[in-house]
């Protein structure tokens, strides 16, 4: 074959063919070295679901991926936490993923314009709690909604202000400014707390400071302070000595912070934890603020169990949502299915720290779209 | 001691000031990093590097399969126009490639990444190695090409007349003679591709799906890399998970330090 061609042709073609060989040669090498390292897993009968999304439940959900698979061997659950909005978008416009997870619920927008064919399902329950940090004082502390904005906007400026001591009765508070630590990224964590904030104290933090990102009122004064990623928040609050800030709960347990009970809407002040969290789903769903199908628009669920009545209810609770398409080929829908059902029967008894388990009325709804998705 | 001699001093001292101040960096990271990963392993047992659920094994065989594969693509491609460049610096061809090539090292890695992800994934319909090698394939490609073309130019003419008056082609002098004289420039930009390379986050975050639970078993099949694992358990606030970044890293820089080693000891310079 080679006769007819000219020089440049001809190395032009060597060049693709030493490609395609490099490539072909990495492929089977791949491919070998998985017989040997994973040899009781047979490749033709696995079944693969991609998931991506909410970096939040990512480590929740590695838990219960290798429980999961060490139940079925022949699915491989795998899942890239690129944040909520890339999940929702791989889902829903490229179609790249099997599943997402994302924090926030499909917009109102966005669930019309999906028509129902995207399944929404709560599977756990997360805090935004605050830490704190005081010079001389080691012990609880009660915060209000109205003390915390109060906090954030710059009004309050040292530890032993009237407002903080008149919910600390006991609470030796010395006269030391306190540092507010916030996000300085676009976060979803921030978004939970300014909408705590807005409807608990609307008179003292306005609608337009309810966001992922804000301007920091705090800022103004010097004392506020911004850190990338939860991550980030916990490493800057280790190195102040007088400082608040708010996190999700597994980076306040994870690295033992002193965390402050809230007021809640009953007026109890109340620690975040697995009985709290839950308690405050639960009385959200007795109040009939959620919807009671994978298939209805959840765009409102964050008003729902945020500040919720009771007063065992923790006041700053989301939800982390897994996201699912309503029609898949049918190994995989078998496949999903029966990872849905897991989360949401032997998943939920298998929560890790920082994160609390679906109440069991939400279960059983989750659970209706194992009969809804179809395979094809 | 004279005006000079002092001024000789002081300059000196400067310049080991300075030197120092450099490598200081490079020196406290690579400290960190294996003191960290060392106690890493000491905590979570040697035996996190082939565990696949909960280990890193994923990520090195990712990693692994990722640089052949990124170097397959990204040298053959980045020689071949190098070549090119330096053999016909007048043709137009080769000024647009120039400054093509120039301009992709201005672009921010992930846009690479997000290129990909639009021209490769979402037409295939899930994430792969391949996506992530030919994301990582561009990252290179500027930085291997630009050491390639200078290796070449500093070849003096006259090795190459003396090809050419014994009656050797074109082809014959150009990898017969100045592609041999230049080869540990050439060497040492393949080098610098690859490291650039290995060491990437951002044009994997949207092309090889970070997947974590299973090793990969084909190009096309969604992996994982060693800096993704960090940049991602970094983040997260179990310790396990931090650990398991460090021991990462360990593993990173060990494979790093040892590539480099022994490409520089292969590659001998030619005496004239």
């Amino acid at each position: 074959m080679s006769e007819k061609l000219g020089p440049v042709e001809r190395s032009t073609l060597n060049i693709i063919l030493m490609v395609v060989i490099g490539l072909i040669i990495v492929d089977i090498a791949l491919r070998v070295s998985c017989c040997f390292l994973q040899g009781h897993r047979s490749l033709s009968s696995q079944v693969t679901l991609m998931g991506s999304g909410s970096t939040f439940i990512y480590p929740q959900l590695k838990h219960w991926i290798s429980l999961f698979e060490e139940k079925n061997q022949n699915i491989v659950v795998n899942y890239n936490p690129t944040g909520s909005g890339a999940g929702q978008s791989q889902l829903i416009r490229e179609k790249v993923v099997s599943f997402a997870c994302s924090d926030p619920p499909l917009s109102h927008d966005t669930y019309k314009s999906v028509n129902g064919k995207i399944l929404q399902m709560p599977v756990i329950v997360g805090a935004v709690v605050l830490v704190y940090k005081i010079p001389g004082y080691s012990g609880p502390l009660n915060l209000s909604a109205n003390v915390i904005a109060e906090i954030y906007l710059g009004k309050i400026k040292y530890w032993d202000n009237p407002e903080i001591v008149k919910l600390n009765p006991k609470a030796k508070l010395p006269h030391i400014e306190i540092k507010a630590i916030h996000r300085s990224d676009a976060s979803g964590t921030t978004q939970v707390f300014t909408f705590f904030l807005h409807k608990a104290a609307p008179s003292l933090w306005p609608e337009n400071l309810v966001g992922k990102a804000i301007n920091w009122p705090v800022d103004k004064t010097g004392r506020g302070l911004g850190a990338k990623g939860n991550q980030g928040v916990s490493e800057y609050f280790k190195t102040l000595k007088s400082a608040i800030a708010y996190v999700e709960l597994g980076y306040a347990l994870e690295n033992k912070f002193s965390i402050a009970a809230i007021e809640n809407q009953a007026g109890v002040f109340v620690k975040p934890n697995t009985t709290t969290m839950t308690a405050a789903v639960e009385s959200a769903l007795k109040s009939g603020l959620l919807p009671d199908s994978p298939s209805a628009d959840w765009s409102n669920a964050l008003q729902a169990i945020v500040y919720a009545s009771g007063k065992n209810s923790y006041p700053i609770v989301s939800f982390s949502f897994m996201m699912v398409w309503n029609v898949y080929p049918k190994k995989k829908a078998e496949a999903l299915k029966t990872f849905i059902e897991f989360i949401n029967t032997i998943g939920q008894e298998n929560v890790i720290e920082g994160y609390a388990p679906i109440p069991k009325e939400l279960r059983e709804i989750n659970l209706k779209s194992v009969n809804i998705i179809r395979g094809t | 001691m004279d005006a000079r001699s002092l001024k000789e001093k002081i300059f000196l001292v400067t310049i080991f000031a300075l030197t120092a101040l450099g490598v200081t960096p490079v020196f406290y990271v690579l400290a960190s990093v294996i003191y960290k990963g060392i106690e890493a392993f000491t905590r979570r047992g040697i035996g996190i590097i082939v565990k696949v659920n909960g280990g890193i094994l994923p990520a090195i065989m990712g990693s692994f399969a990722l640089s052949i594969l990124s170097t397959v693509i990204g040298v053959v491609l980045a020689f071949v126009a190098g070549l090119f460049v330096a053999e016909f610096p007048n043709s137009r061809i080769s000024k647009i490639t120039k400054v093509a090539s120039r301009s992709l090292l201005e672009v921010p890695t992930v846009l690479l990444g997000m290129l990909v992800y639009i021209l490769l994934v979402v037409p295939t319909g899930h994430f792969s190695l391949l996506a992530g090698a030919i994301a990582l394939a561009l990252v290179m490609l500027p930085y291997v090409m630009v050491h390639v073309e200078q290796a070449l130019e500093s070849v003096p003419q006259i090795y190459r007349e003396a090809g050419y008056s014994i009656g050797m082609s074109r082809a014959q002098v150009l990898f017969g003679i100045t592609v041999g004289i230049a080869k540990r420039g050439i060497a040492s930009g393949i080098l610098m591709g690859f490291a650039k390379a290995m060491g990437e986050t951002a044009p994997l975050l949207f092309t090889i799906g970070a997947a974590r639970s299973s090793l990969p078993c084909s190009i096309m099949s969604p992996g994982d890399a060693v800096p993704l694992m960090i940049f991602q358990y970094a983040q997260m606030p179990q310790e396990y998970y931090h650990d398991l970044a460090w021991a990462g890293s360990l593993v990173l820089v060990i494979v790093f330090l040892l590539v480099f080693v022994i490409v520089r000891k292969l590659i001998k310079e030619v005496k004239y």
